[in-house]
């Protein structure tokens, strides 16, 4: 169930803020009377990045590092119907020696809020049959600047994400998921009047490409589930925008596609009941105007009722 | 079950509504074609930069308006008005009868693209852009802020140059407007009643496209189709017949070859000048002040931008040396050191305030450049206070010349002094705006704006204030981005309005005022 929070983060940062937590229960609801915490922190780094479909270095900006916490709660509202809020915290800044001299930065991104909803919950002979759909909402709650990339915190701009997700577990405890979705983005606001975007522009805002992505996962529970793992792919892909031009920053304008690979692992403590540590790692193997980003992290989470 | 349906659908039209939010953002300056504030009959007379006057260039006799060739002209028009597609009216009505705008606009749009410095190559070394193989890589031109006051410098001296010749023919034979003679016509433009021969708007097409191309090789066609799509509305607007336009086409060609004559000769093309060259501006500043200006990116850049630049020839100064300043503080004087320490507090306590002005002024890479912002604030004052296309080219013109003779001015005070960078002498520096490839004393940003803004407050005296403002605004954005001293900018902005002196010296004495 809350393995949706992670669905919905993957959007809402623009693709690179790693996959989040996965919570025990995977195809399953919390229901009307639990709750869930989160904090992950996670560390990502790149030295290479594609410049439109050409993959470069770049030593004004050496290798970009970044570092994210995030707390996350998720509660139970209906049997079907979860409620998800979380913001991260980010750092970003260049290794030394690099030949721009830029100041990293730093701040709250964006807030998150999401419901999930349970359309289909079958069980048939070999496994069980879950589908879900999320309508995710998030925006910037600080003033960050979405216009100084590689090393603006968030893309700045209030995004939607309609999300359908689909599991198969089987009762061995092998599970497969697929999940699509569809992310409307909305405006960046720079701190300049005019900029160049296949033409000129002569306002602060910015057009964030809405995008569509995709993820196939295989996951399997093991330990009389109390170990979960699995291992995925995500793809995903702008639906308009330009290419970084050359030897040039990035600007939110950009088309952005990418494909990430990634595992991924949640373990649930039989002594304290409730509580779970998860780690993953991830790393983009493919994209366009996108950072080569390697992703590692880890987290908590804790799980209680909060009504009777 | 029913509480948890209830609730999406909620949430959904919430997200339907949200989604309606979407808008066209702007590509250019939409404004409506207004009555122009004066005709100035006078016009003709006014003293040009770079022909001798109006009369210099000539034209044929236009027909008379009871000619037959001219009557035919007129249906010929009339025809044509009549058979106007939705898109020929948005075409009309975006370039207005002020055409300059647009052809500024489109100058700022190939600056921006072209503003691009190019990378290091796989081995660590650079290639520069070179305008005998211009599709590179790396393409030609690279326009940085040099580069692109000089090219809107020639395309507004030409522009101006040619309109006061269109204005000297238009009031020596007084044709009016088709729409004038023939009451059937429906003129798409504000009636202003300026003669129609020759067309004053082909004279900037044609000035526009010749010199665009010229700075920007790569764009020809481009620019071609759009003097093409500029000159049908000419006609379609009902404000010019054929002849009009052809004869506007003849002054166009005739002043762009003027403009590029001199253009060829100004030095510019020796501004980027080889490393020995470099290597000894740089000595002999080290010799003479105890200090060099060192790029600092990785790779490292064998040559600054364009070292000779304040050798090129200027518009109103004969000597650059007179408008260099004095040296800037030693290194470790205390002079120095308070500034560091100035720097380092805006560096360790960024603020909105302050992260927001460095970036409305950085116009860096990728962008339109600091003359750039202020010709688009010369625009929006120039329809603000309703310009006739005549006085909108002087204040292009003078704008332009006081900021590329302000450049050449600034870049003589680069070279000579070679002051280094804050991230060269403080290595605990960080910046928010990127290091730019040339010395630091003084900041191009301050120079550029005050002049910029001393021509703006001469034209428009009653936005002195606020545009004397904005320039110190740009000055001191450098210091807040990390990369200028604060003296970069304050001697900067003094250098930037004793340079528009001479500028505004000339001005006044063309007759216009």
């Amino acid at each position: 169930m809350i393995q949706l929070i992670r669905l919905l983060l993957v959007g809402a940062v623009g693709f690179t803020l790693p996959l989040c937590a996965q919570t025990p229960s995977d195809a399953i609801l919390m229901n009307a009377k639990q709750a869930c915490f989160l904090l992950d922190y996670n560390y990502a780094s790149f030295d290479h990045y594609w410049e439109g479909a050409v993959k470069r270095d770049n030593q004004t900006i050496a290798m970009v590092k970044r570092n994210s916490v995030m707390p996350m709660v998720a509660v139970g509202i209906f049997d079907n119907l979860n409620l998800y809020a979380g913001v991260p915290y980010i750092t970003t800044e260049s290794t030394m020696p690099n030949g721009g001299r830029f100041a990293g930065a730093n701040g709250f991104q964006d807030l998150t809020v999401a419901v999930k909803y349970r359309w289909l919950n079958k069980q048939f002979e070999k496994g069980q049959l879950a589908g879900l759909a999320t309508l995710g909402f998030s925006t910037p709650i600080a003033n960050y600047l979405p216009d100084y990339m590689p090393y603006s915190i968030g893309l700045g701009a209030t995004e939607l994400a309609y999300r359908a997700v689909v599991q198969y577990k089987y009762n061995s405890g092998w599970y497969l998921r697929g999940a699509g979705t569809y992310l409307w983005r909305g405006y960046a606001e720079a701190e300049r009047a005019y900029y160049y975007n296949d033409g000129s522009y002569y306002t602060s805002l910015m057009d964030v490409p809405s995008a569509i992505t995709a993820e196939a996962v295989v996951g399997k529970w093991l330990f009389s589930n109390s170990l979960q793992v699995e291992a995925s792919y995500f793809g995903a892909k702008s639906l308009s925008g330009d290419d970084i031009r050359a030897y040039s920053a990035p600007q939110p304008t950009n088309r952005v596609n990418l494909d990430r690979i990634g595992l991924f692992a949640h373990y649930f403590s039989p002594k304290f009941t409730g509580l779970g540590i998860l780690a993953y790692y991830n790393r983009v193997v493919n994209g366009r105007n996108v950072a080569e980003m390697n992703t590692t992290g880890v987290g908590l989470t804790y799980f209680f009722n909060y009504r009777k | 079950m029913l509480h948890a349906r209830t609730v999406l659908v909620f949430i959904l039209f919430l997200l339907l509504f949200l989604l309606s939010c979407e808008k066209e953002l702007p590509r250019y300056y939409d404004f409506q074609g207004y009555e122009f504030a004066s005709v100035d009959p006078e016009g003709g007379t006014w003293k040009p930069i770079l022909i001798e006057n109006g009369a210099a260039i000539s034209i044929p006799a236009p027909e008379s308006t009871t000619s037959v060739p001219y009557l035919q002209e007129v249906e010929q028009l009339k025809d044509e008005m009549a058979r106007m597609s939705e898109s020929d009216v948005k075409a009309v009505t975006y370039w207005t009868q002020n055409p300059i705008i647009r052809w500024n606009e489109i100058a700022l749009e190939l600056i921006a693209k072209y503003n691009l410095i190019p990378g290091p190559n796989a081995d660590g070394s650079y290639t520069l852009p070179n305008p005998a193989n211009p599709n590179g890589p790396p393409v030609f031109p690279f326009s940085h802020p040099p580069y692109a006051v000089r090219a809107l410098a020639y395309l507004s001296v030409a522009q101006y140059d040619g309109l006061i010749s269109a204005w000297h023919h238009k009031f020596a034979n007084y044709r009016p407007a088709p729409y004038i003679q023939d009451k059937s016509i429906q003129p798409l433009y504000a009636d202003n009643v300026i003669p129609s021969y020759p067309s004053d708007g082909a004279v900037v097409a044609t000035v526009s496209r010749r010199i665009l191309t010229q700075m920007f090789p790569l764009e020809a066609d481009y620019l071609e189709e759009r003097e093409a799509e500029h000159l049908r509305c000419l006609l379609l607007s009902g404000a010019n017949v054929q002849s009009d336009v052809d004869a506007g086409r003849v002054i166009g060609d005739v002043i762009s070859s003027i403009a590029l004559a001199r253009a060829a000769t100004d030095g510019m093309k020796d501004a980027q000048a080889p490393k020995p060259v470099s290597d000894s501006l740089a000595a002999a500043a080290l010799d003479r002040f105890g200090w060099q200006w060192i790029n600092q990116e990785v790779p490292q850049r064998p040559v600054g931008l364009t070292p000779l630049f304040g050798r090129v020839k200027m518009w109103s100064v004969d000597k650059v040396e007179d408008t260099r300043p004095a040296p800037p503080p030693a290194i470790g004087s205390p002079a120095y050191e308070a500034d560091v320490a100035v720097l380092r507090d805006y560096a360790q306590n960024m603020t909105q305030e302050r992260r927001r002005i460095a970036n409305f002024w950085q116009d860096g890479l990728g962008t339109y450049t600091p003359p750039g912002h202020w010709n688009e604030f010369a625009k929006e004052f120039i329809v603000k206070y309703r310009l006739n296309p005549l006085r909108s080219a002087r204040t292009f013109a003078y704008l332009n010349m006081a900021m590329m003779d302000g450049g050449i001015s600034c870049w003589d005070t680069k070279y000579y002094y070679h002051y280094p960078r804050p991230i060269q002498t403080d290595r605990t520096l960080a910046t928010i705006a990127g290091t730019p490839n040339f010395p630091s004393y003084t900041s191009g940003h301050s120079v550029f704006s005050a002049a910029g803004a001393e021509v703006l407050a001469y034209v428009f005296p009653e936005e002195a204030g606020v545009v004397r403002g904005w320039a110190e605004e740009a000055a001191i954005s450098r210091v807040y981005g990390g990369i200028h001293w604060t003296f970069d900018a304050t001697v900067g902005t003094e250098q930037g309005i004793d340079v528009a002196r001479y500028t505004i010296d000339t001005a006044r004495k063309d007759g216009a005022d």
